[in-house]
């Protein structure tokens, strides 16, 4: 018997398809393929996602803090400033459902809210939530202390407002997220915004930042700001605006001081007023600028500057003689004086504020072209170019438009309106010899050059007529101001209600000193004042003679009219400086 | 392996370990860097604050109400103002 291997013993033969290994053998090999293919797609082409799922569990983007820029007075007091705050935030998928009791009532009271409503805000679908914003520090410390986890503590600013009230018109205020909102926060929003940086660092495993990376973004810090306000005279501005307003019990007043040299504005009052540190009430009508956004008819304020046109042709002088009378009928309506005059010089129209005065040198010797002429070179009709928001441009309307009944009534300031800063602007002229001088709110003590619209002569004369409305027989003797020579000149408005005049008023005054080398313009407006008298004169000349007398005294103005002393002899530096040391040297001696 | 080899091991061996060493003070530098700049951030914050609360203390308001009412000082009036002349 030939001997059989055991693989050939024919009934253990299995005849297996050839095709069973074939495939056994290409699966393996297409198995091996694939492996090698991920391997190569993860080390080639396909690494960039893996890394960066590498970066991103060792590396963090962290921002860089940078604060919004301080708002300064001219003197350098601050008044807007960002501190550190803290927001709390609740990342709502890691903050437990069954957080202890105790924990959610100390929570809500630390939050100042209600416990219901701090549940609810817990329960809120968003991946994070907002429980409270700009919390003060020693809050936020207590809040880290309750250790709740998902309850975290975010860094941000929050903006303090130090003068309050008396600044909120000027300065404005920002929102929750430090964006200007109102006043110079929002005009200059550009320069004050912070602009946060960015770098990318390594972590370890406990999240301690360990390395640099790199810097991708270097914060920016906003810039300064420095205004022209002087926060004393602003402050003394708005007192004086505020008493008024509340003793006359009008609806609202206001005031601008400007410097004439270097046509800065040095205080721009509003009342009624808000805490622009208190965020419940930042809305409605105490936030109007009224000083820049309302417009008024300026009457008798205007004046001057019609009489000032008859003066520069030589039309008159300020001693013509003038026939008044009881009425002048131009148009339909008589013009009428609150008391009425058979003569006046011209001097006196001013000093009077005789309306017919006006209307009549005004339509003797004037066209409406030069009067239109003469208004807008004064900056009426125009926007005043200071960079605040809402500033408006009042109205002159076109003199081809005018009835000459338009024109009678335009010369002593009715048919026009303008702002409270234009009449305040273009009262400029008569302080500096016959020029309109540009005004800045920021900070710039140099002199400014301005441009002519008058001659000294007349420019001049008229701020002598306007000492004379000051000065018994004028219409504003309470607008006299202790230790110095003032002129100005009342206003008092019919306001408009719809489309006739009502029985409410306006009162203000404009004025400049010291008269004889004017240092300061300053208009005041008290806007409804219903206890007793409603004139100019009455009530808005105190208010003028108030902020002349303090912020001259402020400014370190010399006095230039006579003032009682009650010291009683007038002595030198050299003689003072003997007499201190004597009464030194006696005390040494004792 | 001849003595070549031998020295060029050891170097390499040097070098590892100085890295290793260097690497370990760039952390420790880096860490003492982050707190001071942690620190500074913290004074600027804090002298931001100081500012805040000085003028807080120097304002117009408060400046009045300490005068009138603590210390019975009255507004300047020119009547009891002794204006004296530059010397020549």
């Amino acid at each position: 018997m030939r001997p059989v291997g055991f693989s050939t013993t024919p009934n253990l033969v299995l005849r297996l398809p050839m095709w069973r290994s074939r495939l056994m053998l290409f699966l393996l090999f297409f198995v091996f393929m694939m492996l090698l293919l991920r391997a190569f797609w993860i080390q080639g082409p396909g690494n960039a996602f893996y890394e960066a799922k590498g970066v991103r569990g060792t590396q963090r983007e962290l921002e860089l803090p940078a604060s919004r820029g301080k708002i300064l007075d001219r003197n350098g007091q601050v008044i807007a400033t960002s501190l550190e705050a803290k927001s709390v935030i609740a990342y709502n998928d890691t903050v437990p459902d069954d957080l202890a009791a105790d924990k959610v009532q100390k929570l809500a009271s630390l939050l100042q809210i209600s416990e219901v409503e701090l549940r609810k805000k817990l329960k809120e679908e968003r991946k994070q939530v907002f429980l409270k914003r700009q919390v003060n520090p020693d809050v936020a410390q207590q809040i880290k202390q309750l250790e709740i986890p998902g309850i975290g503590l975010n860094n941000e600013y929050r903006r303090f407002y130090p003068e309050g009230e008396a600044m909120a018109h000027v300065v404005g205020f920002t929102n929750v997220n430090d964006k200007g909102q109102e006043g110079m926060e929002l005009s200059r929003e550009k320069d004050l915004a912070a602009h946060p940086g960015q770098r990318r660092v390594v972590v370890d495993r406990l999240g301690r930042v360990v390395e640099d990376v790199a810097i991708e973004q270097l914060p920016q810090n906003g810039k300064d700001l420095q205004l022209s306000i002087d926060s004393k005279i602003q402050f003394l501005a708005y007192n004086a605006v505020k008493s008024a307003v509340e003793e006359h019990h009008a609806k609202a007043g206001g005031a601008v001081v400007l410097d004439t040299q270097t046509g800065e504005i040095l205080a721009l009052a509003n009342y009624p007023s808000y805490n622009p540190n208190d965020r419940r009430n930042l809305s409605g009508e105490q936030l109007r600028n009224r000083v820049l956004t309302d417009t008024f008819e300026p009457g008798s304020t205007i004046k001057p500057f019609t009489i000032s046109i008859a003066l520069e042709k030589g039309a008159v002088a300020p001693n013509t003689n003038m026939v008044i009378g009881a009425k002048y009928l131009v148009g339909p309506k008589p013009i009428t004086d609150t008391h009425p005059y058979t003569n006046l010089t011209v001097a006196e129209v001013i000093q009077k504020s005789s309306n017919i005065g006006t209307a009549k040198i005004a339509m003797n010797n004037l066209s409406s072209e030069e009067m239109w002429d003469f208004y807008t070179a004064v900056g009426l009709g125009q926007s005043p170019n200071i960079g605040f928001p809402g500033a408006v441009a009042g109205t002159v309307h076109p003199f081809k438009k005018w009835m000459p009944t338009d024109q009678a009534r335009i010369a002593f300031g009715y048919g026009i309106s303008a702002s409270l800063f234009q009449v305040a602007r273009a009262y400029t002229v008569f302080a500096r010899d016959g020029e309109l001088v540009p005004l800045t709110i920021e900070r710039s003590p140099e002199f400014k050059p301005g441009t002519r619209v008058l001659s000294a002569k007349t420019a001049i004369e008229m701020r002598e007529m306007l000492e004379t409305v000051t000065q018994p027989g004028g219409t504003a003797v309470k607008a006299q101001a202790d230790g110095y020579r003032v002129g100005g000149k009342t206003g008092t408005a019919h306001k408009l209600v719809g489309k006739g005049y009502g029985n409410s008023y306006r009162a203000y005054f404009a004025g400049l000193a010291p008269i004889s080398a004017p240092r300061i313009v300053v208009a005041v407006m008290i806007d409804e004042p219903t206890g007793g008298s409603h004139y100019g004169g009455d009530v808005a000349a105190p208010v003028f003679s108030t902020i002349v007398g303090e912020t001259l005294r402020t400014l370190n103005v010399l006095p230039d009219s006579k003032v009682k002393q009650m010291a009683l002899e007038e002595r030198s530096p050299t003689e003072i400086r003997t007499a201190n040391a004597q009464t030194q040297h006696m005390a040494l001696k004792r | 392996m001849n003595r070549a080899t031998l020295t060029l091991l050891a170097l390499l061996l040097v070098c590892a370990l100085s890295l290793v060493a260097a690497q370990q003070r760039a952390r420790k530098l880096f860490i003492a860097q982050e707190r001071a700049q942690i620190e500074e951030r913290q004074l600027n914050q804090e002298w931001l604050r100081l500012e805040y609360e000085q003028r807080n203390l120097s304002k117009s308001a408060r400046i009045r109400d300490v005068a009138r009412n603590q210390l019975h000082m009255v507004p300047i009036s020119p009547e009891r103002t002794l204006y004296l002349k530059e010397a020549q």
